[in-house]
């Protein structure tokens, strides 16, 4: 027999305001099977708790409803309370009266109306309660980090600094990301490469990090705590162990004008064999299959093979497919930049002299193809004037990116400074449509640009660029001052837009997590769960999830890696208990159930007979990755599967108790 | 006929025989000549039983999901291409392996309805057949292991075809028109489930109508449970029937359940482009989500 109480919320005059909670009391009260009804100013308050947790041990309470706020607020709150009682935290059922009801009625006879029937659709469910118990999940204590830009080594860093072991990969022949290409950063002009190259190392020799560099993630399977990756290290026709990064190899290549450099965004050549950059992590190179005349040409070549002392050159060595097992993944996959090309008006492609703002930066760059000398494409000279231009891309619907980038204004005022910096009387222009400078020093950097370097900022958009006697010339407009301005400049830098990483919208595929429709991951709450995909056990970090700058990917990278040593500080994770169930008497086995799994969750079991005869195959609900989302219990046409806590005959219940 | 009835014995015996399969589901003369029915047989020597021709008209796939059936392990069957979708949506279903049936697709030229049959019919003329003849895709089954060619011509067609037409003419009814056509019609259901037991598709071995915690059909017969039944019926086969016809020739009070299997089928393809029974390793039009669906509806 079921003995419920009901304890009616007043949340001060948030409910009571626009509800007769004293009549609700009164109604529920009358409802068969309720024991008593009160109501009570705030029942999430101590003294609203013990009334609670006094009345389940008073009256021996089989079932709570609670007419509140919503159970999103303190569901929680109220099944704590609850198990100190020793009733199942899973007999607390919360009616929302407050946002369904007070919040959004003004007229508080019907909305009273509205509480009661409200009310009475949880008794009659709580009255077909069943205990529920969490599902205890085995954690594997080690994390797999995707991706092996900044976000990603901070996280791996501070997750094998927690004392947990960590596989980076990394899909290039080195870490480093696009951070690594950067010159100085901003605010504060640090060289990039400074920075960057000590936490490289600190990874390469951290005895709690294993890095899987020019490598890809396969395939991932399993669920929060017990996944199993596949990796893909593809073949760097090297034998690592015994490379020692001596150049030897990389400088008898023959391939060296024919094959444009990645690192240095196509201003430079590199080798068929080839290390990134000087400063690679790891410094072994890696043979670019695709040009090398040894695979082009049948074997004749082998020059470097011959140069190298130690003779770790393998033609012939196979990519290798290495599996491990991680309790948690940090997807940190980094960016890409739009295509300047289409940018047709703005000539990327038919001029040698309108390059993108990486390509600058690469152009700055000590390390770069122009060893820190500015110098145009086309003919090498110094450029005296370059008109930069922001939001190539972004925050045009039109180009498929309204969104901001971010970066683009803070890195153009840094480029123009560096400008000034390194080419003295130079003059730079920059067409922007807002500044936006909102992080700790930024605006103040951004000024520094105007006043100090003298950089003119011109409100509004280029319509048009054209060559002209060796000068580029930039037509636009002063939205200011309303006039047009032309602008002969010896370069123009193009800040375009940026892109979630090609191939991203895959990767989530593969990890079951979900992405926006540009395909930038979406964490699991904008606010509250910025670390946290939709998939729990995997973790976000850096651009991945959409533009942000250094010190905001870094922030991230350790949140995730918080997130991740927090996770594995207990023993077992505890997954809620409100997933799905099947029948598996009744269950047919036509798997709709796991083609609408969203999560993966549900497998295929056999059912035997004692000779070990396969009866039938029917689905099994994985505990560890099912959400409770209900959408198998919606494709099952036999109703074999139910979700607990909210079984068709708890909604049946609801709904019955508003028949008249 | 005589051609294709030997092929059809010595393709049979030959699999018998040679141990590829322990049953052979097929068509036998009935007890009037104008009238075929299904035939079981373990024997190789029975196989002059088979015979094929514009009477059979049962789809013999809905023998695949009994359980008496099933304990044979490797099935022949004989089919027609139109009754072949539903081998195809068994296996797309996973309850079939490929590996366990063997297939004897026959050319069909087209089936004579039964209620014509019974009074003498024996021609396949454009007035003769069912209307799934007439907008036939599959004289020849899509997937087969064995091909029975007909001997037979195709039949003609003159003028404008209209299959199903009372499916335009119900689509422009109004909502309360169409409404009641339906109440009528739903209210001569007797709730005997034939329709469910004819029908290929129907493999559930507890089906939505005998839940009775809770009870998502009313069993009685009256107008909400008929309506529930009968529509449930059509959404659960909605994007899976392969319109073989079954379970309208089955229904004793003469429901005209194709009407509803029909107008789902068009509707699935119009919305999002799925034909059934045609690929075993497409995915079903239900078990999947795509961001470009048809979603105008969500608002």
């Amino acid at each position: 027999m079921a003995r419920i109480g009901v304890f009616v919320c007043w949340c001060g005059s948030n409910i009571a305001g626009t509800v007769d909670v004293k009549r609700v009391a009164e109604e529920a009260a009358k409802i068969p099977g309720v024991v008593e009804a009160v109501d009570y100013k705030y029942m999430c308050s101590d003294p609203g708790q013990n009334t609670l947790r006094k009345m389940i041990k008073d009256k021996n309470l089989t079932g709570v409803v609670l007419a509140a706020c919503s159970p999103h607020m303190h569901e929680n709150t109220f099944r704590k309370a609850a198990v100190k009682e020793g009733l199942n935290p899973y007999f607390i059922e919360i009616a929302n009266i407050r946002e369904q009801v007070s919040w959004v009625h003004e007229d508080k006879e019907k909305a009273t109306e509205k509480a009661i029937d409200l009310l009475k659709m949880m008794v009659e469910k709580v009255k077909k309660n069943k205990a529920i118990e969490d599902v205890r999940v085995p954690l594997t204590k080690k994390a797999l980090v995707i991706g092996g830009g900044i976000s990603g080594i901070q996280a791996a860093l501070d997750i094998a600094n927690g004392g947990v072991e960590v596989i980076l990969v990394e899909k290039e022949p080195s870490i480093g990301g696009k951070m690594i290409q950067l010159d100085e950063t901003f605010p504060t002009l640090d060289c990039s490469s400074c920075i960057m190259t000590p936490k490289m190392v600190e990874v390469y020799q951290h005895p709690n990090i294993k890095l899987y560099t020019y490598s890809e993630l396969e395939e991932v399977s399993g669920y929060i705590g017990n996944f199993n990756v596949k990796i893909k290290k593809k073949a760097r026709s090297i034998v690592e162990k015994d490379c020692t990064g001596c150049g030897d190899c990389w400088n008898i290549c023959p391939m060296h004008k024919n094959v444009k450099s990645e690192f240095n965004v196509n201003l430079s050549e590199r080798t068929a064999i080839y290390v990134p950059f000087p400063q690679a992590v790891p410094l072994i190179p890696v043979i670019d299959r695709s040009v090398c005349l040894h695979y082009k040409k049948g074997g004749k070549c082998q020059k470097c093979y011959d140069a190298c002392g130690p003779k770790c050159i393998n033609f012939d060595l196979q990519d290798e497919i290495i599996e491990e097992k991680v309790g948690a993944i940090v997807a940190a996959t980094g960016y890409d930049l739009m295509e300047n090309s289409l940018y047709g008006e703005y000539g990327y492609g038919q001029f040698k002299d309108v390059i993108s703002g990486l390509q600058f930066e690469r152009l700055l760059s000590a390390s770069g193809p122009t060893e820190g000398v500015v110098k145009r494409p086309s003919d090498g000279k110094t450029p005296e004037t370059i008109v930069f231009i922001q939001c190539v891309g972004s925050r045009d619907p039109e180009k498929g990116v309204p969104y901001c980038s971010k970066v683009c204004c803070m890195y153009t005022a840094k480029h123009a400074k560096l400008f000034a910096h390194k080419v003295h009387g130079s003059q730079s222009y920059v067409f922007y449509i807002d500044i936006r400078a909102t992080s700790k020093g930024y605006e103040e950097f951004v000024r520094g640009t105007m006043e100090n370097e003298g950089a003119i900022y011109l409100r509004g958009r280029v319509s048009k660029i054209y060559e002209d006697n060796g000068k580029l010339i930039v037509k636009g407009a002063d939205t200011l001052s309303g006039n047009q301005v032309e602008i002969a400049a010896d370069m123009v830098v193009l800040a375009t837009g940026v892109i979630p990483k090609k191939g991203s919208d895959k990767m989530a595929q593969m990890l079951g997590i979900s992405y926006d429709k540009y395909g930038f991951y979406t964490e699991s709450h904008p606010k509250l769960r910025p670390a946290e995909s939709s998939t729990a056990g995997i973790y976000l970090a850096g651009m991945a999830q959409g533009p942000r700058d250094i010190p905001e990917s870094v922030v991230s990278g350790s949140a995730a890696a918080s997130k991740i040593l927090g996770l594995f500080s207990k023993s077992e994770y505890e997954v809620e208990g409100t997933i799905a169930s099947v029948n598996k008497t009744t269950c047919v086995g036509c798997f709709y159930c796991r083609r609408v799994c969203a999560y993966s969750a549900i497998s295929k079991e056999e059912i035997k007979d004692r000779n070990g005869n396969v009866l039938k195959v029917v689905a099994n609900v994985n505990s560890g990755l099912c959400a409770g989302c209900g959408a198998c219990v919606n494709a099952c046409f036999s109703k074999s599967i139910d979700l607990k806590g909210y079984l068709d005959e708890q909604i049946f219940a609801e709904i019955k108790s508003l028949a008249v | 006929m005589e051609k294709m009835n030997d092929k059809l014995q010595n393709t049979a015996k030959e699999l018998l025989e040679n141990k590829e399969v322990n049953l052979i589901i097929g068509f036998t003369k009935g007890s009037n000549p104008l009238r075929m029915r299904s035939v079981f047989i373990t024997d190789p020597n029975d196989v002059s039983k088979l015979s094929f021709n514009a009477h059979c008209v049962q789809d013999l796939a809905v023998f695949l999901k009994k359980p008496e059936v099933k304990k044979f392990g490797k099935i022949g069957l004989v089919v027609k291409g139109c009754d072949e979708k539903a081998v195809n949506t068994l296996i797309q279903e996973y309850q079939l392996s490929r590996d366990n049936i063997k297939i004897i697709g026959v050319e069909c030229r087209g089936a004579v309805k039964q209620n014509l049959a019974d009074k003498g019919e024996d021609s396949v003329k454009q007035s003769t057949v069912y209307d799934k003849c007439l907008v036939c895709e599959v004289h020849t089954p899509l997937l087969y292991d064995y091909l029975v060619e007909s001997d037979e011509p195709a039949f003609e067609i003159n003028g404008d075809i209209k299959p199903y037409a009372k499916i335009e003419e119900l689509d422009a009814m109004s909502v309360e028109d169409r409404n009641m056509f339906w109440q009528k019609e739903f209210e001569k259901c007797i709730k005997c489930y034939a329709c469910r037991q004819a029908c290929p598709l129907c493999y559930c071995t507890r089906c939505i109508v005998e839940k009775n915690t809770p009870q998502w059909i009313e069993t009685n017969i009256e107008e909400t449970g008929n309506a529930q039944w009968n529509m449930i019926r059509a959404y659960h086969l909605s994007g899976r029937c392969i319109g073989c016809g079954e379970c309208e020739r089955a229904c004793p009070v003469n429901i005209p359940l194709m009407l509803v299997n029909e107008k789902m089928a068009r509707d699935v393809f119009e919305k999002f482009g799925y034909k059934s029974g045609v690929d075993i390793n497409a995915k079903p039009v239900f078990g999947t989500f795509d961001a470009n669906d048809f979603n105008e509806f969500i608002k």
